[in-house]
């Protein structure tokens, strides 16, 4: 099964462990934040509480399922530099493998939100010519970042070809 | 000619006007006439204007009108705001209109606009992708059209011209990005094209949908058969139930739905040609508004034939394109934008008909298909029978859908990366998907429900063909733009001597060489080649030199040289036997190393044919034989030449390569040697094989060249070996190994050494074939990081 996904010859580099950390905290924190405001609205507009007292049990439910994902998934992520291309995996139920050829892509993005920076991480992205490409690196640690960045700026200009 | 030129005064039906520019008295010299849009353009733009508020208010006011009563009093109030914006948009248009200037002439393609911040766009004609022609009804009305110029990423509009002046310019701007020289004036006298088409005289029609066809697949179509359907249920379930009133306000975004389907693909689609035009592929098209688009062949990123399910009964099929750059034009309803529709509707032979004119020289039919494996249908289980997939060397095919049946093309070159996915239920079936990745459009090519093994092998595989694919089409291109105006007279000249394309015996970067009868060829110089007369003269006085000397080996002869059709040729005598390349690549171990000794030998033996001159010279070039006093002298003055063009590209790919370089003249000051003959490329494509006795042996070696020199015979030795690793058959590394060791064995272990200083001069010497040649070009950088 493994070597459907698995890198020629390469080995996988993986993502920095405080990516697993931070999306522990938003699996943890999210799902009751954001159902925490259809369970009070329907509390105060129906006086029932237990639906309300269900909905948070939901959420508590989603959050710890989605807890016990974060490890696999972050596992699941993986990217590797090969000579003329980058591979990435991910996911843990639906799998993906996407090969880039650097002489494809047109951008490489470094992106980190406020949670990101928080954590000390940030996002390499990918864009090719094609919208479908969508290749992301999330959970960077930011100076792996920056030289990936550099890395496939470089390897794209050496292997750049028209279209 | 006059710089303060009324503007009223430049009719714009007089092609004159801009045709008088500055050539003909070279008195001011900058300044340039230039002129405005014809003087219809606002009242045209500013009924646009008009009927875009009229149609828009008018749905917002039908859309409202099933829940609202429809309040006549506030018409009072919409009608002069309404006048308002029209006199402003007229008033706007004329103020466009009036700072709007333009020049199209010999020299440039300038578009001035802005009252207040002016913007001046100039284009260069080689940017120019695309040019088409627009026609919106009003516009046509007064025999207006719009000229929209698409440059990369830019599009600029130019409006309004009269119909004929927009075609001409667009034919003239047309041949000028295609790269030719032209002149605007040269065009004028061409005539009109039809009003109704849009098709010029020298317009050869490809294909044409009749209204007939058109309409009646458009019934036929899925996407107009289901919201029809729909529509009909809802109205006769609630005319049942005499609630027709409650379901009008869900039935009218459904009938605009429906008008906006019919007025994209029958009004849009009306008269749809697709024509063969001296300048590239056309569609025209639409019944009010007229659209007339060239199909950038260079930039069609792949192909998609699709079925709707009724469309079977007549055989039909549509026909889009991903075209680079085209975002899908359907998107907000402007149908008068550039869309990716190759033909609307379609029989499989006009579909074949201009899937070839789209993919040049691709053979589609001969890709094998192979479907999903049976235990697929677990996941498809509605269309599992009709998934296909197939790739040859340059493209690769998919095919999906029973409901409306689609087969996407995509040329392994325009690949822009893969992805494997897996979901939950295919990883318990071992299945996979692979996507393959293309610029936005309709192509959307994907290998689904694989088995995981072939999804894994396929995807990987996929990325290897599309590098190679791209190498070849660059070094295509090279070899294009080489032989872009090679073809001229060459028809007559091949003719001349009873012989045509199809007897093309070989080609290099000099020269083409055709079969004339059994003893003789024709070499026809390539146009661009700067001194053919001399070369040719050089070479003859080399081989006449050598006629009386017998060294077992057979050596070309000029029989006659000449110029005719502006095109320099030589009749040569022909080489006996078959070109050494092209056997190696099919014979046997057991036969090709006989063969590659007597190769060996062959090479040794050029060294016994008599020097024209005593010391080190280059014998074929301007002011040859020009003699060297050293070694070294003559090799780094051969190897001036290709570093010229290929230094700043070897110092990039190479940063060690002053410290080669020199490396390379302090080993060759060491080399002492007497000088002979050297051919200067011994390579298989330049050696004829013969059967000997004892099997094939190498019996002849053909073109000497500018290459070919009076020096160390081991540069030849050398070459023989290692042009050998760049033959394309399988064991050629392995043969070159093994011939080195040969040749070790016969001139001593010394030799070694000398191969690999050669190696490296050779890597310089052919270091310019980075612009035509990747492979050997990074063969050449293997010679030189060795």
């Amino acid at each position: 099964m493994e070597e459907l996904f698995a890198p020629p010859v390469y080995e996988w580099k993986r993502l920095s462990p405080k990516f697993r950390s931070m999306r522990q905290l938003t699996s943890i924190v999210v799902p009751p934040v954001l159902l925490t405001i259809p369970a009070v609205i329907v509390g105060v507009a129906s006086g029932r509480w237990w639906i309300s007292g269900l909905i948070w049990a939901a959420a508590a439910v989603i959050a710890i399922v989605r807890l016990a994902f974060v490890g696999r998934s972050w596992r699941s992520w993986g990217y590797v530099e090969r000579e003329d291309d980058l591979y990435i995996t991910h996911g843990v139920m639906f799998r993906s493998l996407i090969a880039v050829p650097y002489g494809r892509m047109q951008l490489v993005e470094v992106e980190s939100g406020p949670l990101e920076r928080a954590f000390g991480l940030a996002t390499v992205t990918l864009k090719t010519a094609s919208p479908e490409t969508g290749a992301r690196i999330p959970g960077l640690s930011p100076e792996e970042a920056t030289r990936l960045r550099d890395r496939l700026t470089e390897l794209g200009e050496a292997h750049a070809s028209g279209l | 000619m006059t710089a303060s030129h009324p503007p009223q005064h430049t009719s714009a039906d007089d092609p004159a006007a801009t045709t008088a520019g500055p050539q003909p008295v070279p008195t001011g010299p900058s300044f340039k006439q230039t002129e405005r849009p014809h003087p219809l353009t606002p009242f045209v733009r500013g009924w646009l204007v008009f009927v875009a508020i009229a149609i828009g208010w008018g749905r917002e006011i039908i859309t409202n009108a099933g829940d609202d009563q429809f309040d006549s009093g506030g018409l009072t109030l919409i009608l002069p705001i309404f006048g308002v914006v029209v006199v402003m948009a007229a008033v706007t248009g004329f103020f466009s209109w009036y700072f709007t200037r333009f020049v199209i002439d010999d020299e440039e393609l300038r578009i001035e606009t802005g009252a207040i911040f002016k913007k001046s766009t100039k284009i260069p004609f080689e940017r120019l992708q695309s040019v088409d022609i627009i026609q919106p009804l009003a516009a046509r009305i007064f025999g207006l059209a719009e000229l929209r110029l698409d440059a990369g990423n830019s599009t600029t509009k130019l409006r309004y011209l009269t119909r004929s002046r927009a075609s001409r310019f667009r034919d003239y701007l047309l041949t000028r990005a295609h790269g030719q020289k032209a002149s605007i004036r040269d065009l004028d006298q061409q005539a009109a094209a039809s009003v109704l088409t849009d098709l010029g005289v020298s317009d050869q029609p490809l294909v044409q949908v009749s209204p007939q066809r058109l309409i009646l697949s458009f019934l036929l179509s899925s996407e107009w058969l289901i919201p029809a359907t729909i529509t009909i249920i809802i109205v006769a379930v609630t005319a049942a139930a005499g609630a027709i009133a409650l379901a009008l306000g869900g039935l009218i975004p459904l009938i605009i739905g429906m008008l906006t389907l019919i007025w994209r693909r029958v009004i849009g689609m009306f008269n749809f040609t697709l024509a063969e035009s001296p300048r590239g592929l056309r569609i025209t098209r639409g019944l009010t508004n007229l659209t007339s688009q060239s199909v950038p062949i260079n930039r069609i990123q792949g192909v998609k034939t699709s079925q709707p399910l009724l469309w079977r009964l007549q055989g039909w099929y549509r026909v889009d394109v991903d075209i680079l750059g085209y975002t899908q034009g359907d998107g907000d309803g402007d149908e008068s934008n550039a869309s990716s529709v190759l033909l609307p509707v379609a029989t499989l032979d006009e579909v074949e008909l201009a899937i070839g004119r789209v993919l040049p020289g691709f053979d589609l039919d001969d890709i094998e298909l192979h479907p999903s494996p049976r235990r697929a249908r677990w996941v498809r289980w509605f269309d599992f029978w009709t998934l296909r997939y197939g790739w040859d060397d340059r493209t690769l095919i998919t095919e999906q859908g029973w409901f409306t049946h689609a087969r996407d093309v995509v040329p392994h070159a325009k690949t822009q990366s893969v992805r494997i996915e897996q979901g939950p239920l295919q990883r318990s079936l071992r299945l996979a998907d692979v996507h393959i990745h293309t610029p936005r459009g309709p192509v959307n090519a994907v290998a689904h429900q694989l088995d995981e093994r072939t999804a894994r092998e396929l995807a990987l595989s996929q990325l290897d063909r599309a590098r190679a694919a791209r190498a070849a089409e660059r070094q295509g291109r090279a070899v294009d733009a080489v032989r872009t105006d090679d073809h001229q007279g060459e028809v007559e000249l091949l003719a001349a001597f009873g012989t045509d394309r199809d007897q093309l015996l070989g080609s290099g970067g000099e020269s083409e060489v055709f079969a004339v009868d059994h003893d003789r060829v024709l070499r026809l110089y390539r146009s661009r080649h700067e001194a053919p007369h001399r070369t040719a003269a050089q070479l003859r006085a080399l081989y006449n030199s050598w006629s009386g000397v017998d060294i077992g080996l057979e050596l070309p002869l000029i029989l006659e040289m000449g110029e005719r059709n502006g095109r320099f040729f030589t009749v040569d005598r022909r080489l006996s036997g078959r070109n050494f390349s092209g056997w190696l690549q099919h014979a046997d171990m057991a036969q090709r190393r006989p063969a590659l000794i007597s190769f060996l030998d062959a090479t040794e033996r050029l060294q016994e044919l008599p020097g024209p001159v005593p010391g080190f010279a280059r014998l074929i070039g301007e002011g040859a034989p020009q003699q060297f006093s050293t070694l070294v002298d003559l090799l780094s003055s051969m190897l001036r030449g290709p570093l010229q063009s290929s230094q700043t590209q070897l110092e990039r790919d190479l940063p060690a390569v002053a410290e080669v370089w020199n490396r390379l003249h302090s080993e060759l000051a060491q080399r002492s040697v007497a000088p002979a003959i050297v051919h200067g490329d011994v390579c298989p494509p330049n050696a004829y094989l013969s059967q000997g006795p004892q099997g094939p042996v190498v019996t002849g070696i053909g073109d000497f060249s500018p290459h070919t020199m009076h020096a160390d015979p081991l540069l030849d030795i050398a070459g023989a070996l290692i042009f050998l690793e760049l033959e394309p058959y399988a064991d050629a590394a392995a043969d070159a190994a093994w011939l080195e060791a040969v040749a070790v064995e016969r001139h001593g272990r010394e030799i070694v050494h000398w191969i690999d200083v050669y190696r490296r001069f050779y890597g310089f010497y052919f270091s310019n074939a980075y612009a035509f040649d990747p492979n050997l070009y990074s063969w050449c950088l293997r010679q030189l990081s060795r």
